[in-house]
């Protein structure tokens, strides 16, 4: 920062040709060492070779190779590896060359050669090893810590080699999301505080070792773990061991996303661990009082004024012509108000009228509280748009969720093959698991049915009525008019002709053919069957009508040839979910008549619904423990619909990261803003520092500026952004339901969401405001200080 | 002892790309309780060599010795408390915060010291009174005329009873009465509070007007 410092001298034209010659040997070696196509694809598309990790890599994937098949090495010529190698170290060297001391003047020694230097010129260093393993040992200590932490958490002690799962002995076994919250905030911490002890041991920024120690030792680990998504060596090597951060990762859709925000997240941790550290000890000693810096800030920018913050808040909340124009009118009847008092005031007293008039000039606005007023409204819309549309998004999510859980079970036990003839045993067993609170047996099956106008494709469902209603909501979305009871008792079923049949002389007088009377119909007792609302619509059919079920499975053996499998139902309900794929494609009917009609002993599986769904893939898991493992297995259902809840969560998370940009260009207005504080303030830094404020004092001061306009933004963001939610909520913005089948825009406020849009909007400015602040205190006192 | 010594210095400074050595293995003691007054032409480097003396400056060569101490040889934050506590400068311009009151920004020093505001205050108020501008403390510098604010920067200067007041020609801008009446509130800071002073003018009476004189020039410090 002090100029005397900028000893370090980099020589570009050496840097860029090392890089090349590196890039040239990474890429030699690389040849060189692995056949396998997966690098070629990988290496290129993740940029690897540009921060020299290429050849590293490599070299894992031919140690991989090596395992699998000893031809690896063989195929390999030595002469190209070597020859890779040489080049490859060339290029670093080129590098290293390049970044050198400056060379000592050429000039003759001064007079004051003679005298003692300026001793903190003769202290200082360029580059600190001990700073460089603080940062890189400090993010690499991170994402250990966050994969160990995240594995031991959720499944207990990973056992050494991919043999049998043994996690029942020891170990927590926490839900996935908590641990992985639990790990990530301490890897955070880890980062920051290595951030902090580094900045504040080595008394500066050393902006060179923090991009060595994030480059070389912060990203094999994201490089890794992508890559293993995509190599299958790799996933067998560490894939085993690392799967339940492959599972946390997959739940936002794509795992290498997760990783790399993830890893963002933490060198963003470092980051402001050092900066933290910088300003905390910087200047000599750790000092984390901010009474002063924040008296002198909030003088400087003052955010918290409530015209400033209800203007914005206005403009958030009504757009930006109302209030402007609101605004203008104020401000027009006001100048003129004082303008008719000046007036009367002038022929009265001349003197009291021109300060007046001075006054309402000094009223009008700086630039800067312009610029301030602007940043504040950027960040809040910033905040806003990402509250409104992650509740929003969250809404849909919450709604598709509650309409699949309500038909589907949170989990399924199975066997691998073949159906489950024993599964009342299973049932008690399954009981004894913690954490299920309701269980039911299930046949499922493919089939036609038709009525007399239409046919179509189902999903047959074999249930059992006593005990369906405590895993899904079926019970509970039967219409009016049908009866799930019905199932097991067909004879109370009604006909829908028997209401026709009400009055039986248009029956008698309707069989014009044979001329008598037909039967004073008692109609044949049909088994139950229970249909979707869409479904029921498509085949024209209500409650008491009769349809065909056709299985092409079971055939049996007519005149001419095998027949498909037909029997006749009679529709005993109708349901509504709210799901049109499921109310046009399940039926249901009764396990029983399941298990005759497909020729099943027992049921395909158990239906589970589990306390806590988030909980459903552990409850899951451990059903098939006390099951006694193979052939059972458990699937929840984030597994059965892991398309439809990834595809909605990439899509939220991708939306967040869209939107985060419109508080990325807030920031931009903030650095701009604190920018121009810094070259107006310029003087009154200088006058700072002669009274005695160190350099970390002036840092701590435009870092509080720029955070006050974050807060201001980031609360009145969080403000205006519920109060849309809650508009949204309450007055509602109607949607077509035949497109979206749901009849109003949906809203869900998640609290931890919400607080995390706020809280990185106040992080971004934050790191907005730290170069302008460093830019601050490195104003030299005699600068500012120089006579006009 | 002498209360500041300076050793060897050596300064420059760069003018349209040439140096300018404007003090050359300049030596001289300072004895606690005098009042100094420092003339030269105008850019012979009166005020660099203030600035030095300051701690605002680093020499490129040389030691500043208070109390036998090496000021340079601390590190940053050592070297602020040691301007925030020995040191009162009053500078040609008055300097003061624009947005804060006077009685703020007299009491700035001690509150950078992050002492308590109502002590600090009720001093600060004193010694506005003492300059004379007790009705005028809840004023912004910009409300101020050109001999109050300096009167305010002399009281900001003051307000934690600094060993040392270095005075950059603090009535270079004023009218003469007005400077005189700066100047006599100078000795007085000097005579009454026992604080040392040095001061950088033009003024030639102003400078017989005081104990002892030094003259820059040429890189050199001399007593005249």
């Amino acid at each position: 920062m002090h100029p005397a410092e900028r000893q370090t001298d980099y020589r570009w034209p050496l840097l860029w040709a090392g890089a090349l010659v590196a890039l040239v040997g990474a890429i030699l070696l690389g040849v060189a060492i692995s056949e396998s196509e997966a690098w070629a694809e990988v290496a290129g598309a993740l940029g690897l070779s540009f921060v020299g990790w290429g050849g590293l890599v490599q070299s894992f994937d031919a140690g991989a190779l090596a395992l699998g098949a000893q031809t690896a090495s063989a195929v390999a010529g030595p002469k190209a590896l070597i020859g890779g190698t040489l080049v490859w170290l060339a290029g670093w060297g080129l590098i290293a060359a390049g970044i050198r001391r400056a060379p000592a003047s050429g000039e003759g020694p001064s007079p004051a050669a003679g005298a003692p230097l300026y001793p903190r010129l003769a202290r200082y260093r360029d580059f600190y090893w001990s700073t460089l393993g603080a940062y890189g040992g400090g993010i690499l200590l991170a994402e250990l810590a966050l994969l160990l932490l995240q594995t031991v958490l959720s499944s207990g002690v990973p056992s050494d080699l991919g043999g049998a799962a043994r996690e029942s002995s020891g170990g927590l076994s926490l839900p996935p999301t908590i641990a992985f919250a639990i790990a990530f905030i301490i890897s955070m911490g880890v980062a920051f505080a290595s951030g902090f002890v580094g900045a504040s041991r080595a008394q500066r920024l050393s902006f060179p070792e923090a991009t060595i120690g994030v480059f070389y030792l912060g990203l094999p680990v994201p490089i890794l773990l992508s890559l293993m998504e995509r190599v299958p060596s790799l996933q067998l090597a560490l894939g085993y061991r690392l799967r339940e951060v492959t599972y946390v990762a997959g739940l936002i859709g794509r795992p290498e996303l997760a990783y790399w925000l993830v890893f963002a997240a933490l060198v963003l941790a470092l980051v402001l661990g050092i900066n933290t550290g910088f300003i905390a000890a910087g200047s000599g000693r750790v000092d984390l009082r901010l009474g002063f810096e924040l008296f002198v800030a909030r003088r400087h920018v003052a955010v918290f004024r409530p015209s400033l913050l209800l203007g914005a808040l206005a403009v958030l909340m009504f757009g930006i012509i109302p209030p402007l124009i609101v605004y203008f009118i104020i401000r027009g009847a006001e100048a003129a108000v004082e303008r008719t008092r000046v007036k009367s005031l002038g022929l009265a007293d001349p003197l009291a009228a021109a300060s007046a008039q001075h006054r309402m000039k000094l009223h009008e606005q700086s630039p800067t509280m312009m610029m301030t007023a602007l940043s504040v409204g950027g960040v809040g819309v910033g905040v806003m748009a990402l509250i409104i549309v992650l509740s929003v998004m969250s809404g849909f999510e919450a709604d598709l969720q509650q309409k699949i859980l309500g038909t589907n079970a949170h989990a399924v036990v199975s066997r691998y093959a073949g159906d489950l003839p024993d599964y009342d045993k299973v049932m008690t067993q399954v009981k004894r698991v913690p954490g299920v609170v309701g269980q039911t047996p299930f046949i499922i099956n493919q089939v036609m049915i038709a009525s007399e106008g239409n046919v179509d494709g189902v999903i047959i469902k074999g249930i059992d009525p006593k005990t369906v209603g405590s895993v899904t909501d079926l019970p509970q979305n039967i219409l009016p008019g049908g009866d799930l009871g019905h199932l097991e008792q067909p004879a109370k079923i009604l006909p829908s002709s028997a209401v026709e049949d009400g009055d039986k002389k248009d029956a008698e007088e309707e069989d014009p053919i044979i001329g008598k009377p037909s039967k004073p119909a008692k109609p044949t007792v049909l088994p139950g069957i229970i249909i979707g609302r869409e479904l029921a619509a498509s085949l024209r059919v209500v409650v008491g009508d009769r349809v065909n079920v056709v299985s092409p499975l079971g055939t049996e053996l007519g005149p001419s040839g095998p027949i498909p499998k037909s029997r006749a139902f009679r529709v005993a309900g109708v349901f509504y979910s709210g799901m049109y794929e499921y109310d046009s494609k399940f039926v249901y009917i009764l396990l029983k008549e399941a298990q005759d009609f497909f020729a099943v002993k027992g049921a395909t599986g158990i239906e589970l619904k589990v306390a806590d769904i988030d909980d459903a893939r552990r409850i899951a898991n451990q059903v098939v423990r006390v099951l006694g493992g193979y052939p059972y297995r458990a699937r929840d259902w984030g597994e059965m619909n892991k398309n439809l809840f990834s595809a909605l969560r990439l899509e939220k998370l991708v939306m967040g990261i869209i939107l985060s940009i419109i508080i990325i260009v807030a920031a931009g207005l903030i650095v701009a803003t604190v920018i121009m504080l810094v070259l107006e303030k310029r003087k009154e830094i200088s006058v700072l520092k002669a009274l005695g404020v160190p350099d970390g004092g002036i840092v701590k001061i435009f870092l509080a500026e720029g955070l006050q306009i974050g807060v201001a933004g980031g609360v009145l963001g969080l403000f205006s952004g519920l109060a849309w939610c809650l508009f949204i909520e309450k007055v509602g913005i109607k949607l077509d339901p035949e497109v979206y089948y749901i009849p109003a825009l949906p809203v869900r406020i998640e609290p931890v969401q919400t607080a995390l849009a706020v809280v990185i909007a106040v992080l971004v400015t934050y790191l907005a405001s730290i170069y302008p602040a460093l830019k601050a205190s490195s104003v030299e006192p005699v600068e500012g200080l120089k006579a006009e | 002892m002498a209360l500041l010594s300076i050793r060897n210095v050596f300064k420059s400074y760069f003018l349209h790309g040439k140096r300018i050595d404007v003090l050359r293995d300049v030596s001289l003691d300072i004895n606690a309780g005098e009042l100094v007054s420092l003339i030269g032409a105008s850019g012979a480097g009166k005020s660099t060599f203030l600035h030095v003396l300051g701690t605002l400056d680093a020499p490129a060569a040389g030691e500043v010795l208070f109390d036998g101490r090496s000021v340079f040889s601390m590190n940053d934050a050592e070297i602020a408390e040691f301007r925030n506590r020995t040191i009162g400068f009053v500078f040609q311009s008055h300097y003061l915060l624009p947005e804060f009151t006077a009685l703020e920004n007299v009491a700035m020093p001690a509150l950078i010291q992050r002492r308590d505001r109502a002590p600090s205050y009720a001093y600060a108020r004193e010694l506005l009174e003492r300059v004379g501008l007790g009705s005028r403390v809840d004023h912004r510098p910009g409300e101020l005329s050109g001999g109050e604010a300096q009167r305010v920067a002399l009281a900001r200067a003051l307000v934690l009873k600094p060993a040392v007041l270095l005075a950059d020609e603090p009535t270079g801008n004023l009218d003469p009465t007005t400077g005189e009446g700066i100047h006599q509130l100078l000795r007085d800071v000097n005579r009454d509070l026992g604080i040392t002073a040095v001061v950088v003018t033009h003024n030639e009476t102003l400078a017989r007007s005081m104990p002892r004189r030094l003259r820059l020039a040429g890189g050199q410090v001399s007593e005249a």
